[in-house]
Parts: structure tokens; C-alpha cells; sequence
């Protein structure tokens, strides 16, 4: 469950309710939006954002106190995603990894550059738009991009929350990114843009 | 040229366009890649083009996406089930 190999901590029960309060509950609102921006779901979130605030506490010994709490909570409210709740909907949802890797390696991508968007019909989209663009990525992609536009983790700290080697980190952040900007494309056509 | 791009690490490749860019945005770059960068974009149109897009694209995410308040019940609620824990 620990974000590092940290030694088991041993707090009394008055350090854990500190750690809890003054740590782990600052971090709710941006838990809530994670849980909600997976899930789509308001009440599902309520559950998942919940269960790993539980879970936090159960396992507080195996985080060491004054270390990354954010990364460490979103860890497990990834895990729990993973193992609870995604188990019980029937939505596949997973990506062709080796697919991705090939892509993003290939020269493919440097021709590609981005998608006909330009910075004039983003800066005329309202919230909505960007918000439906990001909640319809397939959810790997959409997470990394919620990890580090969002939420502002640096690369080794999303290698760490995902279990992923960096090199990953930044090829699907450059893949959920190019996705993205496809639908915002999109968009932006029904807009009216991009005609000249 | 390569052993003056600080982007170059030992036994890799010269990084692309993209994966600079990358670095950049997400502030991952050192003081020295960046002003390697800033000489590079210069005259790299591409680079210079999607640099304002990819750098309005993450505000955007930011002021867009970001904020909204958790739920007070659901914030209750777990204050009320941590302190019957711990009560335990």
C-alpha cells in the first residue's frame, strides 16, 4: 500500500487522528474530482473517495508521517478503482499498451504534431466542452492527464501513484494529450473554427 | 551538436521536438534545457506553434477542470466512521 518502501510507523491513537486530520483530509476536494472524473458518477465517487479514505486509515503505520500524503492517497484511490470498482462494471475499458509504445516511438508522431486546434478556438471553449473532451478519454489516458495538468505531480511521483516506469508516464501523457486536442478539434469545427 | 543538447542523456538519442516540449511544459526541464529550448524555438516554428497551444491547453485544464468542493456529507460521513475506528 506505501507509496515508497517505507518501516512500519507506530503512531498512538492520537498521532493517527492528527496524520488523518492535518494530512489525508486536506487533500478531499482533489480526491473527490479524481473519483468523480473516473467513475462519472457522483455517488460512486462518494463511495470510492470514502472506501480509500478508510483504507488510509486502516493502513496509516505503512505511511510515514511529513512524506507525500497527496501521492499516496491518490495511489490507493487509483487502486481501488482498479480492483473494486472497475471488477464490478462490466466496462472493459483497457488500452493496447504495446500499441501505444510502438506510436509514440515512431516518426508518426513528430510528423503528426497536433490535430488542426488552435490557441484562438481553445481559448473560446467553455468549461464544458473541455471537461466532456477529458472525461470521454479511455480511463488510463484520461488519468494521466488529470495527475499532471491537474493536480500538478511531477513525473516520479506518477511512476509511483500508476506503477509505471517514467518512460511510460511520458509517452501516454503525449498520447492522452494528442487524444485530447482530437476532440477538442472536434469541437472546435462545430464551432465554426478552423474553416479558413 | 548533440553533446550541446542538454536534453541528450548518455547512450540515448537525440530527443525529439515533442519530447523537449514535453519536458518544458510540465516543468521537468532543468535551467540549462530550458534555455536550450528557448534558443531552439526560435527557430523551430512547429515548436514555437505548439508550445502557446499545448501551454493554453493545460491552463485551460487547470481553471476549467480543477476546483469543486467535496460533498459536506461525504466529508462528515468519513469523519464520523474514522473517529468510531479509532474509538474501537
Amino acid at each position: 500500500m506505501e507509496l515508497e518502501e517505507a518501516p512500519k510507523q507506530h503512531y498512538t491513537d492520537k498521532e493517527k487522528g492528527e496524520i488523518f486530520n492535518n494530512e489525508f483530509l486536506p487533500h478531499i476536494n482533489s480526491m473527490y474530482n479524481f473519483g468523480y472524473r473516473l467513475t462519472l458518477d457522483r455517488d460512486d465517487a462518494k463511495d470510492l473517495v470514502q472506501d480509500t479514505y478508510l483504507k488510509a486509515y486502516r493502513f496509516i503505520e505503512s505511511f510515514q508521517k511529513g512524506t507525500n500524503a497527496k501521492a499516496w492517497l491518490f495511489r490507493i484511490l487509483k487502486n481501488s478503482f482498479i480492483n473494486d470498482y472497475r471488477k464490478k462494471s462490466k466496462e472493459p475499458n483497457k488500452v493496447d499498451y504495446q500499441e501505444v509504445e510502438t506510436y509514440y516511438n515512431s516518426e508518426e508522431v513528430d510528423r503528426q504534431i497536433t490535430p488542426d486546434l488552435r490557441v484562438e478556438s481553445l481559448k473560446d471553449m467553455i468549461g464544458d466542452e473541455i471537461s466532456n473532451a477529458l472525461n470521454s478519454l479511455d480511463v488510463d489516458f484520461k488519468t494521466v492527464i488529470i495527475l499532471c495538468d491537474l493536480e500538478g505531480f511531477k513525473y516520479e511521483e506518477m511512476a509511483k501513484i500508476l506503477d509505471i516506469p517514467i518512460g511510460t508516464v511520458r509517452s501516454r501523457l503525449h498520447r492522452a494529450r494528442n487524444l485530447l486536442k482530437e476532440k477538442l478539434s472536434e469541437y472546435a469545427k462545430s464551432m465554426g473554427y478552423n474553416k479558413a | 551538436m548533440n553533446n550541446l543538447n542538454p536534453f541528450v542523456k548518455p547512450n540515448q538519442t537525440k530527443p525529439s521536438c515533442m519530447e523537449m516540449l514535453q519536458t518544458i511544459l510540465d516543468g521537468e526541464a532543468s535551467e540549462e534545457q530550458k534555455q536550450y529550448f528557448k534558443g531552439h524555438m526560435d527557430n523551430c516554428m512547429p515548436c514555437f506553434k505548439s508550445y502557446d497551444l499545448d501551454m493554453a491547453l493545460k491552463q485551460l485544464l487547470q481553471s476549467k477542470c480543477c476546483g469543486g468542493e467535496a460533498p459536506q456529507d461525504l466529508i462528515e460521513k468519513i469523519k464520523i466512521q474514522i473517529s468510531q475506528k479509532s474509538a474501537q
